[in-house]
């Protein structure tokens, strides 16, 4: 079965490298470089602007598409999607949404308008959200304990509205007669990617997920989660995982990247402790699960590291450090071409059909990728 | 200043039959919207609605892409309270703001019919649909000033608010309508334009609306001029002969 590789988008602006953690590209650093700023004043581009640059470079380069996510400080992927939908061609957008956010009836509509926009090229990810405080910033009243059965009938009722005439009196929502008009029915349905750790996150995954979604960790821990996903479902999902890459010519290349942005980091000592403290919803990347083995696993390696980052290799090319020197998820892949190639096989031998990966910045390293990584790939050998 | 906004077709317009010996390449029309808007854009109109429309394409998706299609065209979306929450409605929005510079505009549909309203996962009837739609433009203002904390009847936010730079661009601008006393209610505190329908008795609502905008739906310009002496300076209207609207009609009109 082919295997679909994402390229993601940054939705919280770009930095220029992984040596400063400025977000430098998009307008969300004061004092930013152009694209947004040019000579201390507004340039006339937008973020917009360029996150269609990346789109454009991910699909040129061998992607099918990007993962947009979405925090309390980034731009919305909606938005994006809706802006940036009639200037791509075959591009993809995995729209990051949790289902409290917007009726699923409005979700059907806005989708089956995207659809119609883009032919058929939405895909979702949805994510049920981390609960507590965090999702009363979106003002979103549902408790932990609830949030997956509200996924569950959100999607049951999306579902029902694309199919036609849904008349549902449940626990979350309540529709009568509620369906797509002429102008947008009969577009193809998304796919879903889904996210979260829990028993209620696998088995509402089991029900509604065509991926299942785990940001990348030790490889062992990703063959316990999937084993386990695989035992609690019925009809199991496939699998994709949201991969970091920092790949150069030669390892020691790749290597001294990540030490200079290490070092960087070590001159600004709140950042570190910022980081080493954990950062919250708003930095956990696009899978988004608050309860993740990921991030408590992170945050003791990196509060052990000290000024070593090689530290942080818990196995070879799988570094654990990646937080400190972007906002997301911690761990990623290090090394020359050929080995950061090996690792991605790696994954679709634990039973991976799909990539999600990212590096900074997006554009050139969407390229670079798509030159010297992706054809590099041999496939699944088991 | 007075201010012509095409209203944006939703459906996409049945092709004209072409004669079968003619060769046709026609590709399949996907985007009615965003070529009238370009040709209002070009046109020199100041701004375009996107209705809400049940039976057609979702506003706030088509009126995205109709934003990044023109440069001037102010885009105003039409939708009811029940699509999201106040906060993402806003958030959205907020993405839309910076990605267009401040050209959004909000038209809250607050009186739906009941049954449309239904089918939409709406069950709110009555006077409460005014209350909550005063507390969901309460929200979605509060959350874009910044730091912002609210328990209503209908939403709670906690330590909520945009940071920079969601907060930076303009709120989007309110349009409201209706003539009921809780219409009229709303609009005092929450429209920058208060939009009537064609035969409304602007003498006796204008003063009832002190200080707003004044915009008024209609079928034809043949009587803008007596609306524009009552005070209504934004006229919108359903066309797709938007270059006549622009080049000729707008002049005429304004020599009243």
């Amino acid at each position: 079965m082919p295997v679909d590789i994402y390229w993601r988008i940054h939705m919280e602006g770009d930095q220029s490298s992984l040596r400063r953690r400025v977000r430098s590209r998009g307008g969300f650093a004061p004092g930013g470089t152009a694209p947004g700023t040019r000579d201390g004043r507004d340039d006339g581009y937008t973020h917009a602007d360029y996150m269609a640059e990346v789109a454009r470079a991910a699909e040129e380069s061998g992607f099918v598409g990007g993962l947009l996510p979405n925090f309390p400080h980034t731009d919305d992927p909606w938005a994006a999607a809706a802006t940036l939908a009639r200037e791509t061609t075959s591009y993809r957008f995995m729209v990051a949404f949790q289902p409290g956010f917007l009726h699923p009836v409005q979700a059907a509509r806005m989708t089956a308008t995207l659809q119609r926009a883009t032919g058929g090229r939405v895909v979702y990810n949805v994510i049920s959200g981390g609960g507590g405080p965090a999702q009363l910033w979106w003002g979103d009243k549902v408790d932990h304990d609830e949030r997956y059965a509200r996924t569950s009938e959100f999607l049951d009722v999306l579902k029902g509205v694309w199919a036609g005439d849904l008349t549902h009196h449940g626990r979350f929502y309540r529709t009568e007669h509620a369906g797509l008009p002429a102008e947008l029915a009969g577009q193809p349905f998304p796919e879903i990617f889904f996210s979260g750790s829990s028993p209620a996150a696998i088995a509402a995954a089991g029900r509604h997920a065509d991926y299942y979604l785990s940001w990348l960790e030790p490889y062992e821990a990703l063959a316990e989660k999937f084993a386990a996903v695989r035992a609690h479902s019925d009809t199991p999902p496939r699998f994709a995982v949201r991969v970091d890459l920092l790949a150069r010519e030669s390892e020691e290349e790749a290597w001294e990247e990540i030490a200079h942005g290490w070092r960087a980091r070590a001159a600004d000592p709140e950042r570190a402790r910022q980081v080493g403290a954990g950062q919250g919803g708003a930095g956990q990347g696009g899978a988004g699960q608050g309860d993740s083995v990921g991030v408590r696993r992170s945050r003791s390696f990196l509060a052990e590291a000290g000024d070593d980052h090689r530290a942080l290799e818990v196995a070879p090319n799988v570094w654990g450090g990646f937080n400190a020197l972007r906002d997301g998820p911690a761990f990623g892949l290090v090394g020359d071409y050929h080995q950061v190639a090996e690792r991605l096989d790696q994954l679709l031998d634990l039973g991976v059909d799909a990539l999600i990966l990212a590096g900074i910045p997006h554009l050139e390293e969407a390229r670079r990728v798509g030159r010297h990584v992706l054809p590099l790939l041999k496939g699944r050998t088991s | 200043m007075t201010c012509f906004h095409v209203i944006l077709p939703t459906r996409s317009p049945a092709r004209a039959e072409l004669p079968a010996f003619v060769t046709d390449v026609r590709p399949a029309p996907t985007d009615p919207a965003g070529r009238i808007a370009v040709a209002a854009d070009l046109a020199g109109l100041a701004g375009a609605l996107v209705p809400f429309d049940p039976g057609g394409q979702e506003s706030l998706t088509v009126a995205a892409n109709v934003l990044r299609r023109t440069r001037h065209l102010r885009v105003v979306a039409e939708f009811h309270a029940a699509v999201a929450t106040p906060v993402y409605a806003a958030k959205v929005s907020a993405s839309l703001q910076r990605f267009t510079a401040g050209r959004l505009g909000w038209r809250l549909a607050v009186d739906l019919d009941p049954a449309v309203a239904r089918a939409q996962g709406d069950f709110l009837t009555g006077a409460d649909r005014y209350a909550r739609a005063e507390e969901f433009l309460t929200v979605a203002k509060g959350v874009w000033r910044g730091s912002f904390d609210f328990h209503g009847d209908f939403y709670e936010v906690v330590e909520g608010g945009f940071g920079l730079p969601l907060s930076a661009p303009p709120f989007p601008e309110v349009q409201l309508s209706g003539t009921s006393p809780e219409a009229l209610a709303l609009s005092r505190r929450h429209a920058d334009v208060h939009v009537f329908a064609e035969g409304d008795d602007l003498d006796a609502l204008v003063p009832e609306l002190p200080g707003l905008r004044y915009g008024v739906q209609l079928s034809s310009l043949d009587h803008a001029d007596a609306y524009a002496g009552r005070g209504v300076t934004e006229f919108f209207l359903q066309t797709e002969d938007v270059y006549r609207l622009g080049e000729h009609m707008k002049e005429r009109a304004l020599a009243g």
